[in-house]
Parts: C-alpha cells; sequence; structure tokens
C-alpha cells in the first residue's frame, strides 16, 4: 500500500517550471529517497506535501487523504524538517521542541525523547541562536520526530553534519520504520547515502522523474541502458548526465 | 577599499528594502493633510498670531515633520541598517572581509545621514507641489521663494545630525530590536516640552524642531518664541555627535565578535 | 493554551520589560509635569482628573501606542528571523490561531500599562489635588474608554507585522500611521478621528454622550473589519504560495 502519492504533480513559477508532472508511489513502512542535484526541485515537491507552497496542476494524497481539504490532519501525521534553520532565535532548543509538542498536544516526555533520539540533550538549555550549524540541523530534526509521526518528510537532513554526525543520523532513519512503524520521505543529493538507508529511490532532475523503484531495479535498469553500474554514484551522475544533455539538444 | 566605494557597497545593500517608499509616503501624509486644511491658515491672523498665511503654511508643515515624522523615519531607517546585517548575518561576512570596522560604522552613518538628506529633499519637493495646489483650492498665492524654503529645510537637516547621531550610536550599542526602536520613539516625544525649557540644547532629538519654532517665533510678529543662541549650542551639539559617533565606533560588530 | 505558547515565545526578547518600561516611562510624564509645574495647575477651575488628562494624555497615548507598534513588530519578528513561522505553518495549527493569540497576550499587556497609568493619576490626584466623590468612578470610566479605543490600534499593528517579514517596513508603516494620527488630533472631522491610530488620542471628559457612543461604536466595528481582513490576508497569502 502506497501512503504517499502524487499524480502528474506540477509547479511552475512565473515561466520556470520547478516540479513538472511528477507522480510518485511512496509504500508504507519504507524509507524512500528522493534524489536529485541542487535545484531538481526536491524541496518544492516536499514544501507542497506540507501546504507551504500550492501545486500548479495535478493532486497527491497522503495516508488516504486529500490535499487540500485535509491540510490539517496531514500535518498532524507528518514530522517534518524543511530548510533550517527554522527556530526561535530566542528561545533554548528544549523550549522550542516544548512549543512544537504542545501545538502536537504530545505528552511532556515526549521533548525529553526527541532530544535524546538526536543526540542535544547535553546543549537543551542552550539558546538556540547560539547553537552550531550541526546543532541546529539536529534541531530541526528534532522537530521532526518529535512524538513519532507515522510519517516523516526529511530534506537533506544530514546537511552540515560532520561524518559521525552523519553516520548516527543515517543509522536513526533506518531504524525509524522497525522502531516506530512508520514511512520517512527523506531528499538528499548523494546517491552514496541514500543507497545506505533507502528501499526505495526517486531520481529527480529539472523537474522532471527520471527513475522510480528499488536500488536493484535501478541497478537492472542501468545495466539495461548501458551506464555504469560497478559504483551507483556514477550510474547515477550518468542518469543525470544524459538528461541534462538532452534537454540542451531539445532546446 | 576606499570609503567611497564603501559607501556603494551600503547603499547597494538597501536595495529593494522600501524605505525610500516609506520616507516618502510620511511626507505625503504630512502634506495632504497640510492640504486638506490649508483654509486653517487663514485663521492665524485673525487669532492675533501675525503670521501671513503662506508663511504658516510652510512653518505648519515643517513642525510637524521635525517634531515626529522625520525623527521617527530615521529611527526605522536604523532599524532597517541593523536589521539588514543581522537578519542573515551579514555582518559576520563583513567582519571577516579586509575592511576597517570603524570605516565601515562610518559609512553606515553616511547612509543614514542621505537617508535623511533624501526624506527633507522629499519633503521640500512636496512643499513646492502641495503650495501648489492649496494655491487653487484656496485662490491664494502660498508659494513661497525656493531659496527661503531650501535654507530652511538645510537649517533642520544640519541640526538634526547630532539626533541622528544619538539614534545610530543606540542602534549599535543596543542588540536587542525592541529595546533600541523603543529607546528611539520614545526620546522623540518629550522634546515637545524640553524646546520650552532654557536647557534645550542639551537634548539632540529637540534640535530640528526647536530651530524652526524659533523661526516661526520670527515669522509671527506676536509670538516670543525662544532665540538661537549658538553659543552654548554648537560646542555642545559638536561635542554630542562626536562622543556618539565614537561610543557607536568601538561598539560597532563586538557583539558579533565575541 | 496558545496564549501560554505566545507568552513563552517572547521570553529573552525584551517584550516585557519594554512593557513595563514604557508604562514606567509614559507614568512620568504626569509627575514630572506636576511636580515642576503644581501652582499653575491646582488653581485652576475644572476637576483633578480633567487637568491631568488634558495637560499630558496626548503624549501618554502617543507612547502607549509607539509602544504597542515596537511591541507587534517584535512578535512577528521572532516568528521571522529564523524562519520559525515556515515550522509553524508545517504544524497542524491555524496562523490565525497564532494571531488571535498575539492578539490577546498584547490586550493583556495593554491593560498591564494602562494599569499603571490610571494609578499614577490616582496618585497625582490624591497628592496635588483634593479628593472628591466620584473620583475613583471617574478614573475607571475614562480608562474603560481608553483601553476600548486603543483595541483596535493593537489588533491593526498586529496586522501589519504579520504582513512583513522585514520588521522596518512594519515600523514605518506604523510610524507613519502614529504621525497622521497626531495630524488629524488637531482636526475636528469625525471620519478623520476614527482612524485606528487616532482613536486613543480621544479623552473622555471633554466629550459629550453621543460622541463617546459614536467612538466606542466606531472602535468595535473596525475591530470586527480589520479581524475580517486579517483572517483573508491570512487565507490568500496562504493561497498564494
Amino acid at each position: 500500500m502506497n501512503i504517499i502519492e502524487t499524480e502528474n504533480l506540477s509547479k511552475t513559477y512565473s515561466g520556470f517550471t520547478a516540479v513538472s508532472k511528477v507522480s510518485l508511489h511512496i509504500p508504507k513502512g519504507t524509507v524512500y529517497g528522493f534524489l536529485g542535484p541542487n535545484g531538481a526541485g526536491k524541496s518544492t515537491t516536499m514544501k507542497m506535501f506540507l501546504g507551504l507552497t500550492k501545486p500548479t496542476s495535478g493532486n497527491f494524497h497522503i495516508n488516504g487523504k486529500k490535499y487540500p481539504e485535509n491540510r490539517g490532519s496531514i500535518l498532524k501525521e507528518t514530522g517534518s524538517f524543511i530548510e533550517s534553520p527554522a527556530f526561535y532565535g530566542n528561545l533554548t532548543g528544549k523550549e522550542n521542541l516544548e512549543i512544537i509538542q504542545k501545538i502536537l498536544g504530545l505528552p511532556k516526555s515526549a521533548v525529553s525523547e526527541a532530544l535524546e533520539l538526536v543526540g542535544l540533550t547535553e546543549f537543551k538549555n542552550r539558546l538556540a541562536k547560539k547553537y552550531s550549524l550541526g546543532m541546529k540541523q539536529r534541531l530541526g530534526l528534532a522537530g521532526a520526530l518529535i512524538g513519532k509521526p507515522p510519517i516523516l518528510i526529511l530534506d537533506e537532513p544530514t546537511n552540515g553534519l560532520d561524518p559521525v554526525g552523519i553516520h548516527e543520523i543515517r543509522t536513526l532513519i533506518r531504524s525509524l520504520p522497525e522502531k516506530y512503524d512508520c514511512t520517512v520521505f527523506v531528499s538528499s543529493h548523494l546517491l552514496s547515502e541514500v543507497e545506505l538507508m533507502a528501499d526505495n529511490i526517486g531520481i529527480l532532475n529539472h523537474g522532471h522523474l527520471l527513475f522510480e523503484g528499488s536500488l536493484e531495479d535501478l541497478k537492472e535498469n542501468a545495466a539495461f541502458q548501458g551506464y555504469p553500474t560497478d559504483n551507483l554514484e556514477d550510474t547515477f551522475l550518468a542518469m543525470i548526465n544524459e538528461d541534462n544533455q538532452q534537454r540542451s539538444c531539445v532546446r | 577599499m576606499n570609503f567611497l566605494s564603501l559607501i556603494g557597497v551600503e547603499f547597494k545593500k538597501i536595495h529593494r528594502s522600501k524605505i525610500l517608499l516609506i520616507l516618502l509616503a510620511a511626507t505625503v501624509v504630512l502634506w495632504i493633510l497640510a492640504i486638506l486644511n490649508a483654509d486653517l491658515n487663514f485663521k492665524m491672523q485673525t487669532e492675533g498670531i501675525g503670521i501671513s498665511p503662506e508663511n504658516n503654511f510652510l512653518i505648519q508643515g515643517f513642525l510637524g515633520m521635525t517634531w515626529f515624522m522625520y525623527p521617527a523615519s530615521m529611527v526605522v531607517s536604523t532599524v532597517l541598517l541593523t536589521q539588514t546585517e543581522r537578519g542573515n548575518k551579514g555582518i559576520l561576512k563583513m567582519l571577516a572581509l579586509p575592511i576597517n570596522t570603524l570605516k565601515l560604522c562610518l559609512a553606515k552613518f553616511t547612509i543614514l545621514l542621505a537617508l535623511g538628506a533624501t526624506q527633507i529633499l522629499m519633503m521640500t519637493g512636496m512643499y513646492f507641489i502641495s503650495a501648489a495646489i492649496a494655491t487653487q483650492t484656496q485662490h491664494y498665492h502660498f508659494m513661497l521663494s525656493p531659496l527661503f524654503v531650501l535654507k530652511e529645510a538645510g537649517l533642520v537637516y544640519l541640526s538634526s545630525i547630532p539626533m541622528l547621531a544619538f539614534f545610530w550610536m543606540t542602534a549599535v550599542c543596543i542588540q536587542t530590536p525592541i529595546f533600541s526602536m523603543g529607546i528611539g520613539l520614545a526620546s522623540i516625544v518629550p522634546s515637545v516640552l524640553i524646546i520650552n525649557t532654557k536647557a534645550w540644547f542639551s537634548y539632540p532629538m529637540s534640535y530640528p524642531f526647536y530651530v524652526i519654532t524659533s523661526e516661526y517665533g520670527k515669522l509671527a510678529s506676536n509670538l516670543s518664541a525662544g532665540d538661537i543662541k549658538l553659543v552654548p549650542w554648537i560646542p555642545v551639539a559638536i561635542a554630542f555627535t562626536c562622543l556618539c559617533l565614537t561610543i557607536s565606533c568601538l561598539f560597532f560588530g563586538q557583539n558579533e565578535r565575541r | 493554551m496558545n496564549i501560554l505558547l505566545e507568552c513563552k515565545k517572547m521570553k529573552k526578547t525584551g517584550f516585557y520589560p519594554a512593557f513595563i518600561a514604557g508604562a514606567i516611562l509614559a507614568s512620568c510624564l504626569p509627575v514630572i509635569n506636576m511636580a515642576v509645574r503644581s501652582e499653575l495647575f491646582t488653581g485652576l477651575q475644572q476637576s483633578p482628573l480633567r487637568i491631568l488628562l488634558d495637560e499630558n494624555w496626548t503624549m501618554m497615548a502617543m507612547l502607549n501606542v509607539l509602544l504597542i507598534i515596537s511591541g507587534a513588530c517584535i512578535m512577528y519578528h521572532t516568528e521571522y528571523a529564523d524562519n520559525a513561522a515556515q515550522k509553524m505553518q508545517t504544524l497542524p495549527i491555524r496562523e490565525s490561531g497564532i494571531f488571535f493569540a498575539k492578539f490577546i497576550l498584547m490586550i493583556g499587556m495593554s491593560i498591564v500599562v494602562l494599569a499603571t497609568e490610571a494609578i499614577t493619576f490616582l496618585f497625582c490626584s490624591l497628592h496635588w489635588f483634593h479628593t472628591y466623590d466620584g473620583l475613583y468612578t471617574d478614573l475607571l470610566k475614562n480608562f474603560g474608554y481608553f483601553f476600548i479605543l486603543l483595541l483596535p490600534v493593537v489588533l491593526l499593528s498586529l496586522a501589519i507585522s504579520s504582513a512583513y517579514s522585514n520588521m522596518w517596513i512594519s515600523l514605518g508603516i506604523g510610524v507613519v500611521c502614529v504621525f497622521a494620527a497626531t495630524m488629524i488630533a488637531s482636526t475636528n472631522h469625525f471620519v478623520l478621528q476614527i482612524f485606528p491610530f487616532a482613536l486613543p488620542l480621544q479623552v473622555l471628559t471633554e466629550a459629550t454622550d453621543k460622541t463617546v457612543s459614536q467612538f466606542l461604536t466606531a472602535s468595535v466595528l473596525e475591530l470586527l473589519v480589520i479581524g475580517i481582513a486579517e483572517l483573508s490576508f491570512l487565507r490568500i497569502r496562504r493561497a498564494l504560495v
């Protein structure tokens, strides 16, 4: 069963198409890696899911709920992490999470659990504006994970983290579906990273979905099309390059 | 980097800030109300104040400007100047570049001076337009000699420099925006009381208002307003300006460098 | 519950100290005025409260309005500065809910300010004048009137601040409005006087019952109009993104 499905989702900003007829299928209880170079339209797609920007055409449903009719209940079930930094600089990390906890109507313990989960417990009483980049990133993640929502939408969650932090967060994301029975929709521009966390992937370039399926499918597909397959990063780069070339030819 | 090109950079930073629009809106509001109330100018002679309607038209407008509109607009401008730097941590980048912070601080103050000059020029320009309109609506010649109007505007501007230095100092030294804004705005209000005291020269926020009030006194034959005595005033004003600028240059960027 | 959250968001922004300081500053005006020129005022014929209001209220009301504008700017500045507003949008709450919670918090702070000023007037009346029958009811009536006329300013300043992520624009608009209000105060056109930012400059003691009820009605109507306008603004802004 697909928990998130989009149908020909498009977003156009005055003459520029950010997302073009994208149809995604995200199975329940999996980690879905959303891959693409910078500016491919990943964030725009995620923002549409959260109602932060309105689709120009097409539609989507999340957990059987339609946008925009059920926006409120979609947001209740979705933890999100979009474009850090998004916090109150004048409040401590803990206070920032308490605000989210109260809005979501979660028990008080949810705050300390979320802090523990991302490893911020030690710094919970420091003002958020004094956080390092990595700590801000963790605070954002804690704001998404708080209350263990059934659906998580994470936009490049490992940006700005050190190698140890990247590893921790990756392991955490990987473990979420089993631990809390949730679905994770995570974007990245590194295939090597997605490879380590995701069950399924979707590749976006210039707003077009180039591929969707499991990692095995990707390998098969790549071999069939004559892309290098021994290193997935190369496969990804070759796919993007070819797509870019085709685009410039069309132009 | 020389000082002039630094000023150019600072001007670039306030691109699209809509500050000019706000400065203009303030002057437009002032003169629209002045045009609507243009008939009140004739009352002044009958009430025995002894000022001609055309002089009164100019003076009332300038009183409105110097008492609240101009100082308050300048407080808004300081908020603009500090927030554009602090908003996305632009100041950190600036401090990491090979620029003398003293120069940077003074360049920003120059922008404030320029914004002040712009608003006073807008004010003067709008005066001529509204005097022309009032002349039409009231069938009375309201237009004064441009030389006289420009002289008044210039005086207001010069007398406002210590005040601008004070606003700049509060904006630089007080990091909490509500306090720097609040102190700036709150310091404007009491100038009405202070210009009536002998110690007006000790309160720079009242200088422009005092200059215009005393001009009012000169133009109105039956009104006695305080004279401008240059001697305690000019030295105090210069000392005050220097003090404020020194303090702001000392504190500029300190908080970010900690 | 939302209101408590808004209270929490204002921590360490200087919001609360600013309101306390503003209240004290405005309260200093009548005290200083009386201390310096008491002979001038105690010789007047009107009731003490009337004398005090005539002499001080315009400036105090102006300080109150400036305080409210700065407060509203800070409230939305904390939302916009580190992108917290966006986080709020991804949570299942209404933006209008946040807005009205802020409104209620601001009303609370305005009551603190007005109460401080009322106590100061009481002090001045008792200290420099004599007490008289009905002083307390007079005071209550006047400050109740000020309170109701202040509400549209609170709502409108918040609406302006919610519309602009750059604080100087909200502050600039507020300042222009206050300026227009001071110019309007000297005219006698009712239509101009009900401009929201000019309302708090009205004084009860000088007004007839008819004008009082007119101003009160205007204030309530403005609250409705601004409230509805803000709701539709938030809805339209949401739809346009």
